[in-house]
């Protein structure tokens, strides 16, 4: 999933602010070549980084997601030529060239700008993050340790998940059905033991926290984030880009 | 019963975690594996009852190939008693969690009642059979998790650590109803730190280290073997310890529960009074 891996790279040492400011400028290009662009070069980050093996099946992910994402778009355009219907007989299903080239575009920008959060959070650590977003940006530190808590949750449950499917699978419990009722009602043996015991370990993890001052006033950070030469470098690269990008495309 | 032949075991990442190992249980036995943390014995048990499949040899267990069989079939014949048995409670109430066991075997509904019922009182919740298992201590809850499995009609019963997280009478109350079902003639295979519990129920131990068999024989046997205990972290229990001081002596046998050396004590000091009266 998406956790930190520790890597000596050029990226890994980049500021997280640094890298947040890439996330956004990700996000205002627009044009159909810049998202190619972006998506070509997201892959050359994360093979730099040294996380392309972690980083493609969250692409791949991704482009399932959009896939979908076309599928929920392309019949509400009815602008454009009609290229063909999905269901021809019935003239069902309209599809445009507009429809097409707009739910293309959307979906692809959707992978580049989405595939750039994964690559920031393999390569930042949490609590460099962390410092950022409380010193720099001045998000109030709980929302901060909430974002961080929940990400950092999230392999602690799938390893529960595991040991709950073993257990089950013990008494005999089988996922493989094909009836989509019986789907939704065979999670249940899951999804209840998973729900009782993160109850159950968040609120031990509060009253750890609590007893150890918690929320009890203001408080200092140990470690310190500061901006290098290659952050200046990477954050000109993107103001260029950016300028040139709407100064040209 | 059990023939486990050469079996090895490794991670996608490629770490080795079991070696070669060759063990077989036979029916009825009662089986204690030992050995550090990360050594391999909970690797090694998830092998039995398939959730786990061997990356070389065999293992056949009830005649079936374990690592080739489905575990909701393999699960029919050999049970598995897990740690916390909160990562298998999810119904509202204790009937219905025994009976999950046997709605996936497809046991017809005639005689699911009878069957958790019969398990219930085995391991002595029937009283609990409509309250929430939640509402139920941890101890009674591993019970509850127990009946479930013993529902099943399961010849073999896998124990990982069954006694962590509870006081010692609850501790000792779980491996009585244990006791008694290797009587009734369920083989017993427990993972456990406690070796107290080991010289107290086992009638065999295996050590495994770094994912080998270091040692496997008779309990009283491995007990004696203090440098092979010691390579795991292990030690005797205290009883068993002190019973070899005194047999290096000269006295005693090399006994090892306190009821044995109380025994030997008792016959030695009757002989003493006996010798002074006369």
């Amino acid at each position: 999933m998406v956790e930190y891996i520790q890597s000596d790279s050029l990226f890994h040492k980049l500021n997280p602010i640094t890298k947040l400011l890439w996330t956004f400028a990700v996000l205002i290009l627009n044009d159909p070549i810049a998202i190619f662009v972006i998506l070509f070069s997201n892959l050359l980050i994360a093979s730099v980084s040294g996380i392309i093996k972690q980083i493609l099946p969250v692409i791949k992910a991704l482009f399932i997601f959009s896939f979908i994402l076309i599928l929920c778009q392309i019949f509400f355009v009815n602008e454009g030529k009609t290229l063909f219907y999905a269901i021809p007989y019935f003239n069902l299903g309209k599809v445009t060239d507009i429809g097409l080239d707009m739910s293309l575009v959307m979906s692809f920008r959707m992978v580049a700008t989405v595939s750039t959060i994964p690559i920031l959070m393999m390569t930042t650590p949490m609590t460099d993050m962390v410092v950022v977003l409380v010193e720099k940006l001045k998000i109030p530190f709980k929302y901060a340790f909430m974002f961080i808590t929940a990400l950092r949750f999230i392999p602690t449950f799938m390893g529960e998940m595991e040991q709950i499917l073993q257990a089950q699978m013990s008494r005999g419990y089988h996922s493989d059905t094909k009836n989509p009722f019986k789907k939704l009602i065979i999670i249940i043996p899951l999804a209840i033991p998973l729900l009782v015991s993160s109850i159950k370990k968040i609120e031990k993890m509060a009253i750890s926290m609590e007893v150890r001052g918690f929320a009890s006033g203001p408080r200092s950070n140990y470690r310190k984030v500061s901006m290098n030469t290659y952050d200046y470098y990477a954050i000109s690269v993107f103001i260029i880009i950016i300028i040139g990008s709407l100064l040209f495309l | 019963m059990i023939e486990i032949n050469n079996l090895s075991y490794q991670y996608n990442n490629g770490s080795k975690v079991l070696k070669n190992i060759n063990i077989n249980i036979k029916s009825g036995e009662f089986v204690a594996i030992i050995g550090q943390n990360g050594s391999g014995k909970t690797t090694l048990m998830k092998h039995l009852n398939g959730l786990l499949k061997a990356t070389d040899g065999k293992i056949t267990v009830c005649g079936m190939d374990a690592s080739k069989t489905k575990t909701s079939i393999l699960a029919s014949k050999i049970g598995f008693l897990f740690q916390n048995p909160d990562h298998q409670i999810f119904c509202s109430n204790v009937f219905d969690e025994i009976a999950f066991g046997l709605k996936n075997l497809e046991v017809p509904r005639s005689d699911i009642e009878s069957l958790v019922n019969e398990a219930a009182i085995k391991v002595g919740i029937e009283m609990y059979m409509h309250t929430d298992p939640f509402s139920l201590s941890k101890g009674q809850r591993q019970r509850v998790a127990l009946a479930s499995v013993l529902a099943m009609g399961t010849e073999v019963l896998v124990l990982d650590e069954p006694t962590t997280g509870q006081d010692y009478s609850e501790g000792l109350e779980i491996m009585e109803i244990v006791k008694e079902l290797n009587l009734q003639g369920i083989t017993i295979i427990m993972v456990t730190h406690d070796m107290e519990l080991v010289a107290l129920y086992a009638k065999r131990v295996i050590i495994i280290k770094d994912g080998t068999v270091l040692e496997d024989g008779p309990t009283e046997e491995i007990l004696a073997k203090e440098e092979s205990l010691a390579l795991s972290c292990l030690k005797p229990p205290q009883i068993y310890s002190l019973a070899k001081k005194f047999h290096k002596q000269g006295f005693f046998k090399d006994s090892y529960t306190v009821e044995d050396m109380f025994d030997e004590i008792i016959c030695y000091l009757e002989g003493e009074r006996d010798a002074s009266n006369g």
